[in-house]
């Protein structure tokens, strides 16, 4: 490449006048990014939901205390923690958590690797997002638990049945995901690939992906929740046969025990689950992937 | 001082050989009316030519014709060095890669081998003064400095050919003038062809060796200015603001001619 151009500019002084006029003109427009330390961005983000959760356990406390109501009914916090000890002590709280996340993140995993290509055959071809379009937004709204009945016919109570019910909730979701993240690329975006000389692999390498890259990642975050709900829900109904003993598993258990503090210990866990998967693997991902694009609100850095 | 010398019948192609040809060229969009009508036109290798006309004249059609984004329904267009950099209003910088490596992306596509497009990205970037800008990321960066990026990634390109579609046209005044001699030094001493399509009369000027000025409806290219002066000139001299003044009689006479 002929880049010979550094040389001869060192010394014109004209040159020199405009190099700074522009230096000083760069400094006044840029915007300079507040510095903020971590420790203060984790200690922002931590302390309000931890506030909440002890107030809404006092006052749950206070309404034990003070309405005295059934404790088979209306367990109070004490209860339930003490159904959460039991549970751990005993290692069936440990192994079901396990068991969730393992079938939770592998079927998560797989439907990454279904979804994935459809969505990106569904926003780059034309004629196959007509047909199968509509199929897949159908399916995103269709409840996954409805499958369950059928995948228990097909699969038998085996780790298929679960699989089965959990892809079926969050492939869609995936690939509507990356769907939409490629049809909010700019359309300048691609015409620079094309001024640039990309070829249609590159197009779609060096372009299309990093470009769709917050609108998949988005899809992921909501295919994440659909696997898990779905799990929960096919875990309930389905148990027993070769099955492992899952969250959902332990929730139907406690029930048939008739025991509440242990339902709604599960609950807890549950949810408690979907928070912790939320904040350590996807959240720090966000933050990163949309401030290096500038697309974070100020008030959320 | 400087000698702007006008010749008001359209004049043909200069000394030079051609870097651009445009021979009998039209373009409508499906049935429509006719957008860019007969449209010949032979632009010199190393010359900095302005399209001028008003908004929707169809002068951005015809620069996305000649980058070969969009297809001709008559006539041909030869680029002589084959293709084109384009360079549009918005600076469409990827807005995950840092500066530096939006310009490295283009030497990639460009052909560059990998050891050596991180220095000859550097030296693109200090070309229009931005070495050190080289890691920050395109929202970190001012209007004018993203739009300097996109002026050293389509320098990446190493083409012959650079067409800019109102460059500048989002930028405050100051900066735009700031740019206007940026613009002009790099052309200076890269030597490229430059088509520069604006609907502003003073950068036209300021800017253009040849100024060609567009009618709307249909496009055609009505008149044209050759400034034989070959030195630098700022966009306040006199001789711009002469030859702005004759361009817009001219711009108006056009855009009235619509009014009926």
């Amino acid at each position: 490449m002929p880049l010979d151009t550094r040389t001869g500019t060192a010394s014109d002084p004209d040159h020199d006048e405009l190099r700074r006029l522009e230096a000083g003109l760069d400094s006044l427009q840029a915007v300079p990014e507040p510095p903020r330390g971590a420790f203060r961005r984790t200690l922002d983000g931590v302390v309000p939901p931890i506030l909440l959760l002890i107030t809404l356990v006092a006052a749950w406390q206070a309404y034990i205390v003070i309405a005295k109501p059934r404790p088979d009914l209306i367990p109070g916090p004490f209860d339930v923690f003490g159904a959460l000890v039991s549970a751990w002590s005993s290692e069936r709280l440990q192994l079901a958590v396990l068991t969730s996340l393992e079938r939770g993140g592998l079927g998560f995993l797989i439907a990454v690797a279904i979804g994935t290509p459809i969505g990106l055959l569904l926003a780059e071809c034309r004629p196959v997002r007509r047909a199968l379009g509509p199929l897949l937004s159908g399916l995103q709204v269709l409840p996954s638990v409805a499958w369950v009945p059928a995948a228990i016919i097909w699969f038998g109570l085996t780790d298929a049945t679960v699989y089965f019910v959990v892809l079926m909730g969050a492939v869609p979701s995936i690939a509507n995901g990356l769907v939409s993240g490629v049809d909010q690329i700019p359309p300048q975006l691609r015409r620079v690939g094309t001024v640039l000389g990309a070829s249609r692999v590159q197009m779609a390498t060096l372009v299309v992906l990093p470009a769709a890259l917050p609108g998949y990642f988005s899809g992921l975050k909501q295919g994440w929740a659909f696997a898990w709900r779905s799990l929960m829900a096919a875990e309930i109904i389905a148990m027993g046969g070769t099955m492992g003993f899952g969250l959902g598993s332990m929730l139907q258990q406690s029930r048939e025990l008739a025991d509440l503090s242990g339902v709604l210990a599960t609950i807890l866990v549950i949810l408690f689950v979907g928070i912790l998967v939320e904040l350590v693997v996807f959240a720090p991902i966000e933050r990163r992937l949309l401030r290096r694009r500038g697309l974070m609100a100020a008030g959320l850095r | 001082m400087t000698n702007v010398s006008v010749a008001t019948a359209p004049t043909t192609a200069g000394v030079g050989p051609a870097a651009i040809t445009i021979d009998a060229l039209g373009k409508r969009y499906g049935t429509g009316p006719l957008v860019l009508d007969d449209i010949n036109l032979s632009i010199e290798a190393g010359q900095f030519v302005c399209l001028l006309g008003a908004s929707g004249c169809g002068k951005s059609t015809l620069l996305n014709i000649i980058a070969g984004l969009e297809k001709p329904t008559e006539g041909s267009v030869t680029v002589a060095s084959g293709k084109a950099a384009v360079m549009f209003q918005d600076a469409a910088l990827f807005p995950w890669l840092t500066a530096g490596r939006n310009v490295e992306l283009a030497l990639k596509l460009g052909g560059v081998p990998r050891k050596e497009r991180s220095g000859a990205a550097l030296e693109l970037l200090d070309l229009v003064n931005l070495a050190d800008a080289a890691d920050k990321r395109p929202h970190e960066l001012s209007g004018g400095m993203r739009q300097r990026v996109a002026l050293a990634r389509s320098l990446a390109q190493d083409r012959k050919v650079l067409l800019m579609d109102e460059p500048f046209a989002a930028l405050d005044a100051i900066t735009r003038d700031l740019l206007h001699e940026e613009l002009e030094r790099v052309w200076r001493q890269t030597g490229r062809t430059i088509v520069f399509v604006t609907h502003n009369v003073r950068e036209a000027a300021r800017l253009g060796q040849r100024i060609l000025l567009m009618s709307s409806r249909p496009g055609r290219i009505v008149n044209e200015w050759t400034i034989t002066d070959t030195g630098s000139r700022r966009i306040e001299s006199p001789e711009v603001a002469r030859l702005g003044d004759e361009i817009t009689d001219q711009l108006r006479e056009e855009i009235r001619r619509n009014a009926a």
